[in-house]
């Protein structure tokens, strides 16, 4: 059995030429992982029905009430629901490292940090698509509601394209933070636990103890910063959720008002960093 | 070509490679001995560029593995198994590999062809036997059609048809002019397919050579077995000449220190009639252990010494 047809040294001649990784090859090859396993189709799948399942039972729950309108409920399915794009970007990030196949990966790129780049290119298409199709599920999840209330679901009207919009960067950006604790940590437990913490258990911590409470009659104290909340809304979680607020809402009580770009841009920053932090230690450390 | 040159890896304490030089040159089956741990794998990664060296080098080519243009064009690596996605069909997982360094899906193919892998490319890896496995990552380090092939333990797992079958192919793609570096445990395996052998133990080498010299070199060469009528006449005239002689089962004596034609003679002077004499050649089995049996002497004193 021949290995091959080719005289040797004209292949390897050629191949020193033009056949090296250059990064559009590691990202057409990460989208071949990414796409090749199953984790991330029943991520998707789960986070779009979870989505829909919850908009749906808080539309129909905030129906009854005299001032119900159908648009505020769109990201209501959000808060569950971006468990998903974690899971998925966790599972893609640590992988790697939990089964191996960075040995496979880093042999064929040596330089490393390349295919930790290709990864988050390929999770933010993957995850783009996955966000345009969770606000859609959102969208037909409030349309009974409102259809039995026999209101317009005005999705072009006012902030709600912002908050939409706000929604699907929301996706990717949970994602690509899954991706960056995943990489960073490199086992999936611990990188799961991590991000749930930070994602969804310090906001509300946070959101409790920065709350400035009621005066003495009962009334809502005017809105003011406390230390709690500033520090609050410079975390991840409280971050992305302002992604999905509107850009006139006054933010969280007591959080110093960044509003949904605001929080983009923090997320965005806590992503970069993270992955920053990973690609380092991608260099420095050696891969057993 | 792949040149390791005073490679030294510490972990914390331990060091699992300890001055290694050696060289695997072109056209040549080069076989990689030792006991488990003795730092095979280890070395294998550092060449690949997976982990550095605490101390010295290790070039493929001529340069570092971290330099080449194309790494998979350059050297085909096949490390343990676990080096793949379970959830990863063999297929994709090729397809991966190949789509790195712009290597179309016909080339994939054929890797998969030529590996006998039909059967399972749409499945996925991680329900593999240990044998199949195995075949991926020869698949995977002949994508490239690289001029340098790493391979450690690759006929691990593999059913007899198997083990036949990647003795043939190594020589062939020696015999195309390829480096290939193979290791094993297994010193029959590599008698069987290697030109030369790198036997290493605790990390330092060994030995270096033919597997011809090796043998030549083991205690065993030098030793001539003799079974007579009269073994106890034949061992007094044996010792007065000066050897040494081991009483052996059913009658034979093991001799040192005389050759075959002063056994003989010994035999005549003597009058035992001979039944059989012959010298005795070692195995390669028995070179090997006693060459990492004083490994771990040397090693042992050496420790002391490093104490000092």
């Amino acid at each position: 059995m021949s290995a091959t047809t080719t005289p040797v040294a004209a292949r390897a001649a050629a191949a020193a030429r033009t056949d090296g990784p250059t990064f559009g090859r590691v990202v057409a090859a990460e989208w071949t992982k990414l796409t090749s396993l199953r984790s991330p189709w029943w991520t998707a799948a789960v986070t779009v029905v979870v989505a829909g399942v919850i908009s749906y039972l808080s539309a129909t729950a905030s129906s009854v009430d005299p001032g119900f309108e159908p648009a505020r409920d769109l990201s209501s399915g959000l808060l569950l629901a971006q468990i998903g794009p974690l899971v998925l970007g966790i599972l893609y990030g640590a992988g790697e490292f939990r089964t191996g196949a960075f040995r496979t990966t880093f042999t064929l790129v040596p330089r490393r940090w390349p295919a930790l780049v290709a990864q988050a290119v390929v999770l933010t298409a993957f995850a783009l698509v996955l966000g345009v199709l969770t606000v859609a599920a959102c969208v037909v999840g409030v349309l009974p509601a409102a259809a039995s209330r026999d209101l317009p679901l005005g999705l072009a009207d006012g902030e709600t394209p912002g908050i939409m919009l706000g929604m699907v960067v929301f996706v990717v950006g949970t994602a690509l933070l899954g991706l960056a604790l995943g990489a960073l940590l490199r086992r999936t437990v611990p990188a799961l636990v991590t991000a749930l913490v930070v994602l969804i258990f310090l906001p509300v911590v946070l959101m409790t103890v920065s709350d400035p409470g009621v005066d003495a009659n009962g009334m809502a104290l005017p809105h003011s910063v406390t230390p709690a909340g500033a520090i609050g809304a410079f975390t991840p979680g409280t971050a992305a959720q302002l992604l999905t607020t509107g850009a006139s809402s006054d933010g969280m009580p007591g959080t110093p008002d960044l509003g949904p770009v605001g929080g983009g841009l923090v997320l965005g920053a806590w992503i970069v960093l993270l992955l920053v932090v990973a690609g380092v230690r991608l260099r420095a450390r050696d891969a057993r | 070509m792949i040149e390791v040159e005073a490679l030294t890896k510490r972990y914390g304490s331990t060091t699992a490679v300890d001055g290694l030089t050696f060289t695997a040159r072109p056209g040549t089956v080069t076989g990689f001995l030792g006991p488990n741990g003795a730092g095979k794998s280890t070395t294998m990664r550092v060449v690949v560029g997976l982990e550095r060296p605490t101390s010295g080098s290790t070039r493929v080519d001529g340069r570092r593995y971290a330099d080449l243009p194309a790494p998979l064009h350059a050297v085909g690596v096949m490390l343990d198994a676990r080096s793949v996605h379970p959830g990863r069909t063999a297929y994709k997982h090729l397809l991966a590999m190949a789509q790195t360094h712009g290597i179309g899906r016909a080339r994939v193919r054929e890797v998969i062809a030529q590996t006998g892998l039909e059967p399972a490319a749409h499945r996925r890896a991680g329900t593999f036997s240990l044998g199949m496995g195995q075949r991926l990552g020869i698949a995977g380090a002949l994508l490239g059609d690289p001029q340098t092939l790493i391979l450690d333990e690759p006929v691990n797992g593999l059913d007899p048809d198997g083990v036949l079958w990647v003795r043939r192919l190594v020589r062939d793609l020696a015999a195309e002019g390829r480096t290939v570096l193979l290791s094993s445990h297994l010193m029959h395996e590599l008698a069987l397919c290697a030109d030369r052998v790198v036997i290493i133990g605790r990390g330092r080498l060994l030995a270096d050579a033919t597997v011809q010299d090796i043998v030549e070199k083991s205690e065993r060469a030098g030793v001539v077995r003799v079974r007579t009528t009269e073994p106890e006449a034949l061992t007094r005239e044996l010792l007065a000449a000066g050897a040494q002689v081991t009483p052996q089962e059913g009658g034979a004596l093991q001799v040192r220190g005389a050759s075959v034609d002063e056994v003989g003679t010994a035999a005549r002077r003597c009058g035992a009639t001979v039944l059989e004499l012959a010298a005795e050649t070692g195995s390669l089995e028995e070179a090997y252990l006693q060459l990492t049996g004083d490994a771990v002497e040397y090693r042992t004193a050496g420790t002391g010494a490093g104490a000092r």
